[in-house]
């Protein structure tokens, strides 16, 4: 009866430890986000710390967060230039101090517009902060916005 | 036996010799630390608190895109004759900045992006056009192939702005705190009106000894 209480509390310890092992880190080549393919008008993180996802793991699927993209969406300005924004999420309990840019991208998918800038940014604890950027061309565009945590 | 023990010691003196022979030399014969390209729109290996270059592309990015949006600028039939240079623009903080990165940077992106919607005078290169001018009026020199025109370009809308700063040293740990604030403003040359704004603020804290020159 006592052996069979140690093999069950070894038994538990040990898919607790191998639950542990299921959050794979921001530096494992298993995570989704790594190949994915490119999407335009979208939000992404290129800061794996700040929110990673990935499949097939022991305990199948999982997710990683930190921030999260709460909406996003792009709309022309008085003088026609497109302005994108993103409204970013903190799930934590600290303030995190990112960094944003904007790619833009003609309709074709070709590269258009200037050279994109990263943009600071602070996320405070659990709350919302909105990125915005303006376009310099006039004509229609597509977007893609990359976050990552500022070094 | 004593010869014996004299050459142990004449052995032992030739072949120390030649151990420190080793470290007298003053050459140092390593290899060299190669120059490193930094991205300029990035915080690089050496930062301080003081306004850095990606501060200065930042800036300028922004002012640039702000600007185009405006409706005063750019949604005119006619693009509007617009001075971007440093001559107004007064550097009242203790940051060591050269004015000029920040206004050649603004003008030349926005004369690229705007492509047409604004016209960009010159007025630093006035001395240069009036010599050539006086040179084709004096018949020195003939009329060039563009147009002969009364007189040089007026401007519009010359920009103005002031970088300004406020400073803190915490004593104990020797960091330094530096708020920066850049404000840039349109002004109309004939009202007096200011029809576009942009400010970029950030504060920095540091406690490496950058010398900024």
């Amino acid at each position: 009866m006592n052996s069979i209480v140690k093999t069950f509390t070894a038994a538990v310890m040990g898919l607790g430890l191998l639950a542990g092992c299921t959050n794979l880190p921001s530096d494992s080549t298993r995570l989704t986000e790594r190949t994915a393919p490119i999407t335009m008008n979208s939000v992404v993180f290129s800061d794996y710390n700040l929110s990673r996802t990935w499949d097939g793991g022991i305990f199948g699927d999982g997710e990683r967060y930190r921030l999260t993209v709460a909406q996003h969406g792009q709309r022309a300005t008085a003088t026609g230039t497109t302005e994108v924004y993103a409204v970013l999420r903190n799930h934590t309990d600290y303030d995190y101090q990112v960094e944003a840019r904007t790619q833009f991208f003609d309709q074709d998918g070709v590269p258009a517009d200037v050279k994109p800038t990263w943009q600071r940014l602070t996320v405070s604890a659990n709350s919302l902060a909105t990125y915005r950027e303006l376009s310099t061309s006039t004509q229609p565009l597509q977007y893609r916005v990359e976050v990552r945590e500022l070094n | 036996m004593f010869r014996k023990t004299t050459l142990k010691t004449v052995c032992a003196l030739a072949t120390a010799s030649l151990v420190l022979s080793g470290c007298a030399s003053n050459i140092d014969n390593a290899k060299g630390k190669p120059s490193v390209y930094e991205d300029v729109s990035t915080t690089g290996s050496v930062g301080g608190v003081g306004i850095e270059s990606q501060d200065v592309v930042a800036v300028t990015d922004k002012m640039m895109r702000d600007m185009l949006a405006n409706p005063l600028l750019t949604g005119r039939s006619t693009p509007p004759r617009i001075i971007i240079d440093n001559e107004y623009i007064k550097n009242e903080s203790t940051s060591v900045v050269n004015t000029n990165m920040l206004t050649d940077r603004l003008r030349i992106e926005l004369n690229r992006a705007a492509n047409g919607r604004m016209i960009f005078v010159g007025r630093h290169f006035s001395d240069m056009v009036q010599k050539e001018r006086d040179l084709k009026r004096d018949g020195t020199v003939d009329g060039g192939t563009i147009r002969k025109t009364a007189a040089q370009a007026g401007a519009d809308f010359r920009l103005g702005g002031r970088i300004s700063s406020l400073d803190a040293i915490d004593r104990n740990t020797g960091t330094q705190s530096r708020y920066s604030q850049i404000s840039f403003e349109m002004v109309d040359l004939e009202l007096g009106t200011i029809v576009w704004s942009g400010l970029y603020e950030m504060r920095k804290a540091a406690r490496d000894n950058v010398v900024y020159r």
